[in-house]
């Protein structure tokens, strides 16, 4: 009996070493990059030969990066947050609150932009500004993100939405609100962690896009991600590890923020 | 009753509008548009001239250098998918059956990396996997291990990156599976005499092929159309049809040509998506993928 009890404890362990080391699989990569970010020496050593922030200051100090980050990442993710949020808003509950022929295929249509592989997205918008002489600017930069991520837009507001009981409505409709008031005062106020949830994967998503960004960055336009794919190419130094840290420590406080107010799991 | 139709006949529209012209412009009339330029003559002075041919696709399918190129796609995105499915099964059974407190916070950490860019996980990547790098280290240690290990620019490296990226997309829908699988049935199984293997061979793996097909299908489309990571971990020598595009568009302008092959691509991507919608519309909803 005794045995068999140990036999089971060490199957366990040896199952949770397995586990640990899937995550490890997972989050290395993201790991290593922070440890060198910190890290005095050049060339991405390890383990850390020390603490500093030099690789912070030399970012800081780059008017390039400094340009990618404050004038070109930044405004076009805020951008792309501004105008997918009321859009997706709109989309859901157009999808939720009403039934109406035609409602699976727009559910699907809805999600198209999830379905098509981002790089070949990227191509097509690509080639079609070139034609519609669009030039590449912030702008063709923010549509493009726009696209990509009006489906998480939809998707967390749904979910909120489905929450929401049409009694309320009906509630507030019969004291004598009206259409509008009911939208603003009742639905909008009980949505509004789904809404928050889907403004912030906006801005996420499109703070660390590359596969659009590729295809739809000019010269000056190049946001963040892509100057730090083409330093990698260039086997730049350990101010680009700064500047992914940067990324991971605003995506992880984000996120921070979606898990408070919203369940993750529910919109991925 | 009339006036509240008519009201919805003016609201509803105003809703979807917006989505819809949004989707149609942007991702339905570009892809058109680059169906129809695939159709073309391409010309090295004028990028296509107005010739209708069918040469763009031909040239896909009968050069060897692009049936190399196929290939080497369609096994990165096998292996990859196998490795999703076996890291990612112990994964899933651990998150679905876990009593832990901290069964979001595994959640969160299982989700969170797809949220960061993906240029920043694969730079580390190179960095563990580097001639200087942590892995290095370690294979220095062994015996048959004499001078560091070229693995950057290999298969194996570009499988490393994919698979690290896109597991949680295996281990979500095998969770789901896993958690609808009545803990009973396993305890069942095994007081009648079962052991672990039988088990898992006999009742989990059955009734888990739905998330097992649905995360397979998600990671197999996914890893198809990577360009980022054998761009940076890959090139010169493993080169995917992502590279391929990306080559054509910004390098050599045969935009006819890589129109030809991202709408074989997107065909193919639509192709498995509607036959698993078809088949599998029980099990879940294209939201679920």
């Amino acid at each position: 009996m005794n045995l068999i009890l140990i036999k089971k404890k060490i199957n366990t362990y040896l199952f949770n070493a397995l586990v640990i080391s899937i995550y490890a699989f997972i989050w290395a990569p993201i790991v290593i990059i922070v440890l060198s970010a910190f890290d005095p020496s050049p060339d991405f050593t390890f383990p850390p030969t020390g603490l500093s922030l030099k690789w912070f200051f030399s970012f800081f100090s780059n008017e390039m990066f400094m340009t990618s980050f404050f004038l070109v990442s930044l405004p076009v993710a805020i951008g792309v947050a501004l105008i997918s949020t009321p859009i997706g808003v709109l989309g859901a509950m157009g999808l939720v609150r009403y039934s109406f022929k035609g409602r699976n295929f727009l559910e699907t249509f809805f999600v198209l932009p999830m379905l098509v592989p981002e790089v070949l997205l990227g191509v097509a918008l690509l080639l079609f500004f070139i034609k519609l002489n669009i030039k590449l600017t912030l702008f063709s930069l923010i549509i493009g993100h726009v696209v990509i991520t009006i489906p998480y837009v939809v998707r967390s507001v749904s979910v909120s939405l489905h929450g929401v009981k049409p009694m309320l409505e009906e509630a507030a409709r019969m004291l004598g609100a009206t259409k509008i008031q009911v939208f603003f005062k009742v639905i909008l106020p009980l949505i509004r962690s789904g809404i928050i949830s889907g403004a912030l994967f906006s801005f996420i998503i499109s703070f660390g896009d590359i596969n659009l960004a590729l295809f739809l960055t000019g010269p000056d336009t190049a946001t963040i991600p892509v100057h730090i794919y083409s330093e990698i190419q260039w086997q730049g130094d350990p101010t680009i590890a700064a500047i992914s840290a940067i990324q991971i420590i605003i995506v992880g406080l984000i996120l921070g923020i979606i898990n408070k107010t919203f369940k993750i799991r529910m919109t991925l | 009753m009339a006036k509240i139709n008519s009201q919805r006949t003016l609201v509803l529209p105003f809703l979807l509008a917006p989505c819809t012209i949004v989707i149609s412009l942007l991702v339905v009339a570009p892809l058109i548009y680059i169906g129809i330029i695939s159709f073309y003559k391409f010309s090295p002075t004028d990028v296509w001239i107005n010739i209708f041919t069918l040469e763009n696709y031909r040239r896909f399918f009968f050069d060897l250098f692009y049936l190399k190129i196929i290939w080497v796609t369609v096994k990165v995105g096998l292996i990859t998918t196998l490795i999703c499915v076996i890291f990612g099964y112990p994964l899933a059974y651990f998150l679905a059956r876990s009593r832990s407190k901290h069964i979001e916070l595994f959640i969160f950490l299982l989700i969170s990396p797809l949220m960061i860019s993906t240029v920043i996980r694969i730079f580390g990547w190179i960095v563990l996997l580097g001639k200087q790098g942590v892995i290095n280290k370690f294979l220095l240690l062994l015996p048959m291990v004499n001078e560091p290990v070229g693995i950057l620019g290999t298969l194996p490296a570009v499988i490393i990156g994919i698979s690290s990226i896109l597991l949680p997309y295996m281990v979500l829908p095998l969770m789901s599976a896993i958690e609808s699988i009545p803990k009973s049935m396993e305890e069942a199984a095994s007081n009648l005499g079962a052991n672990k293997s039988q088990v898992f061979i006999k009742i989990l793996l059955p009734l888990s092929i739905p998330g097992l097909i649905s995360g397979s299908i998600l990671v197999y489309l996914i890893s198809i159309s990577a360009l980022i990571v054998p761009a940076l971990m890959g090139l010169p020598k493993v080169r995917m049809l992502g590279n391929q595009v990306y080559d054509e568009v910004l390098v050599s302008f045969n935009w006819p040509f890589a129109g030809s092959i991202s709408i074989i691509m997107i065909f193919f991507t639509f192709t498995i998506l509607g036959l698993y919608l078809k088949w599998f519309r029980k099990y879940g909803s294209i939201e679920r993928l």
